[in-house]
C-alpha cells in the first residue's frame, strides 16, 4: 500500500525522510563494504532488486473480487536480509515511483519506513523467533511474509493517522477509520502472500537448494520438510 | 524495444519518456521543472499553489506530447489510493463505536486530494519525459555512493526482462487452465514467482561469466549521452516557478 504522491503535508513527508534516512544510510554502507569485498555480488544484488520489482507484478487474487500485488518484503528480508533490504526496497520503490507512479518522491520517506525498513524487519524477526522456536521452514516463512505485510500496513495506517488525526477523537479515532477501510483488502492479501511465500519457497527448496543455500535459507546437507 | 503486450503496458511511461520530443533534453533541465512544479504543489498553499504547479504540469504533458491515455492510465492506480483515503477525512469518530458525517472535514479533504492529483501530474510530467535510463548513471552526483547506483542501474536493465517472464509464464499456464480454481491460482503464482527468482539468480550468473572474460574489476561504467543543457528553457522554467511562487503566496498573505 503507497502512500500516493503529495497525500501527506509537506513537514510530515520531510519527517519521514529523516526518519528513514539512518536505516538507509546504514544499508547502504553494509552493501557497499559488500560489494568491496566480492565484487561479484553486486550482480547478485542487482538481480535481487529486480526480482523484488518483478514479485510487485504478480497478481494475487483478492476475497473482494479484485487482484493486488504482494510486497515482496517478507521473502525478500528472508532471502536477501533486512539491512540490503533496506537499500534494495528504496531502490525498488524510487523504480516504482518513476516507471509506474504508485508511490511519489515526495512520500518515498513514509514508503520507505513503512515498506523497506519496518515490514523486513519485523518479517525478518518472525522467521527468526519461529526457527529459533523450532518451528519448521514452511510456518516461519508464512510468519515472515504475512507479518511483514501486515507490519507494512499498520505503519502506513499510522503513518495517515498522525498527518490527519481524528477531530473528535484524535489520533486513536484516525487509526480505528484508516486501518478500517484498508482492513478490507489488506488483511486477506497478508494471508494470502503468506500462503503464496510458503508454496515459493517450497517450491524454490526442490529446484534451487543451492541457491537458497548460498543466501544461508538452508543450512548445506540440511533435511527441509517446508 | 519492449514487444507490445502487457509487459510494454506495464512500462508505458518510461516507452513514452524514451519516444518523446522531450527525449533529448538534459534530464537536469526536466527534473528542474516538473520536481520544482512538485515542489512547489506540495510547499505552497494548496489554492491556489497546487492548483497552477498542477495545471502548468498537465499543460506541459500536452505540450512535451504524452498520450493521455498513458497519464490516466498511470494515475488510475495512485487516484484510488487518494479515493479511498479521503473518505476518512469526511467522517469523524466522537466514540468508538460511531461513525458521523464531518462537514467540517470537507475543506481538509479538498485541500489534501488537491495536493495530491497536483504533485502526482508533477510527477507523471517527470516520469513521462525522462527515461529512467538517463537519471540513474547521474544519480551519484547527488552524494548516492557508486555501488548503490550501479545495483540500481542493474535492477533496472534485468527487471524489463523479469517482468516479461512474469507476464510469458501466466500466459503459459492461463493456456494450461492454471486459474481455474482458487488452489490451482495460488500454485501457479507460485510458480511465476519462482521462475523469475531462478531467472534473475541465473542471469546475474551469466553476466558475472561474461564480465569475468572481459576482465571485470568492479566497475561498471556505461557511457552515458552527452545531453547540452539549454539556457531557454532553464530560464522559462525559473520564470514559470517564480510566477506560481509568487502568485500562490501573494494570492494567500492578505488573508
Amino acid at each position: 500500500m503507497h502512500i500516493a504522491e503529495g497525500y501527506l503535508p509537506p513537514e510530515q513527508a520531510a519527517a519521514w525522510f529523516v526518519v528513514s534516512a539512518p536505516f538507509v544510510v546504514h544499508g547502504s554502507r553494509a552493501l557497499v563494504r559488500q560489494i568491496r569485498t566480492d565484487p561479484d555480488s553486486k550482480l547478485l544484488l542487482g538481480a535481487a532488486g529486480a526480482f523484488t520489482f518483478a514479485l510487485s507484478a504478480l497478481k494475487i487474487p483478492s476475497v473482494t473480487g479484485s487482484s493486488s500485488h504482494p510486497t515482496g518484503t517478507g521473502l525478500g528480508a528472508v532471502l536477501f536480509r533486512p539491512p540490503v533490504m533496506s537499500v534494495l526496497g528504496s531502490i525498488v520503490l524510487l523504480f516504482q515511483a518513476l516507471l509506474l507512479a504508485h508511490g511519489g518522491l515526495s512520500t518515498l520517506g513514509a514508503n520507505i519506513f513503512s515498506m523497506a525498513i519496518v515490514g523486513p524487519w519485523v518479517a525478518y524477526g518472525s522467521y527468526t523467533m519461529v526457527r529459533r522456536a523450532g518451528g519448521g521452514l514452511g510456518p516461519a516463512v508464512f510468519a515472515a511474509a504475512a507479518l511483514g505485510s501486515l507490519a507494512t500496513y499498520g505503519v502506513t495506517v499510522a503513518q495517515l493517522a498522525l498527518a490527519f488525526p481524528d477531530p473528535a477523537s484524535g489520533i486513536a479515532g484516525a487509526l480505528a477509520k484508516f486501518g478500517g477501510i484498508f482492513a478490507v483488502t489488506q488483511i486477506p492479501l497478508a494471508i494470502s502472500e503468506g500462503l503464496l511465500t510458503v508454496l515459493v519457497v517450497r517450491l524454490l527448496s526442490r529446484t534451487s537448494r543451492d541457491d537458497l543455500r548460498r543466501l544461508g535459507l538452508l543450512r548445506p546437507a540440511a533435511e527441509v520438510r517446508a | 524495444m519492449l514487444p507490445a503486450g502487457s509487459a510494454a503496458s506495464v512500462f508505458a511511461l518510461d516507452i513514452a519518456a524514451h519516444t518523446g520530443p522531450w527525449r533529448n533534453r538534459h534530464p537536469a533541465e526536466k527534473a528542474l521543472l516538473a520536481l520544482g512544479l512538485l515542489v512547489c504543489a506540495v510547499a505552497l498553499p494548496t489554492w491556489p499553489g497546487a492548483l497552477l504547479s498542477g495545471g502548468a504540469a498537465a499543460v506541459l504533458l500536452a505540450a512535451a506530447r504524452v498520450p493521455p491515455v498513458v497519464v490516466l492510465r498511470a494515475a488510475r492506480v495512485p487516484l484510488l489510493f487518494v479515493a479511498t483515503s479521503t473518505v476518512p477525512l469526511l467522517v469523524s469518530m466522537p466514540s468508538p463505536a460511531r461513525l458521523a458525517i464531518d462537514p467540517a472535514g470537507l475543506p481538509v479533504a479538498a485541500q489534501t486530494a488537491g495536493r495530491s492529483v497536483a504533485a502526482l501530474t508533477c510527477l507523471l510530467l517527470f516520469t513521462a519525459t525522462t527515461p529512467l535510463s538517463d537519471v540513474l548513471p547521474r544519480l551519484h552526483r547527488l552524494g548516492i555512493p557508486s555501488a548503490v547506483t550501479e545495483v540500481a542501474a542493474l535492477t533496472y536493465r534485468m527487471l524489463f526482462l523479469l517482468v516479461e517472464s512474469v507476464r510469458a509464464v501466466r500466459q503459459a499456464q492461463a493456456a494450461r487452465l492454471g486459474f481455474r480454481t482458487w488452489r490451482t491460482a495460488y500454485r501457479s503464482l507460485a510458480g511465476q514467482a519462482a521462475a523469475v527468482f531462478v531467472r534473475a539468480l541465473h542471469r546475474a550468473r551469466r553476466l558475472e561469466e561474461g564480465l569475468a572474460v572481459r576482465g571485470y574489476t568492479g566497475s561498471l561504467a556505461v557511457q552515458v549521452a552527452a545531453h547540452r543543457v539549454s539556457a531557454p528553457f532553464v530560464a522559462a522554467t525559473m520564470m514559470l516557478l517564480g510566477a506560481i511562487v509568487t502568485t500562490s503566496t501573494g494570492l494567500v498573505s492578505p488573508w
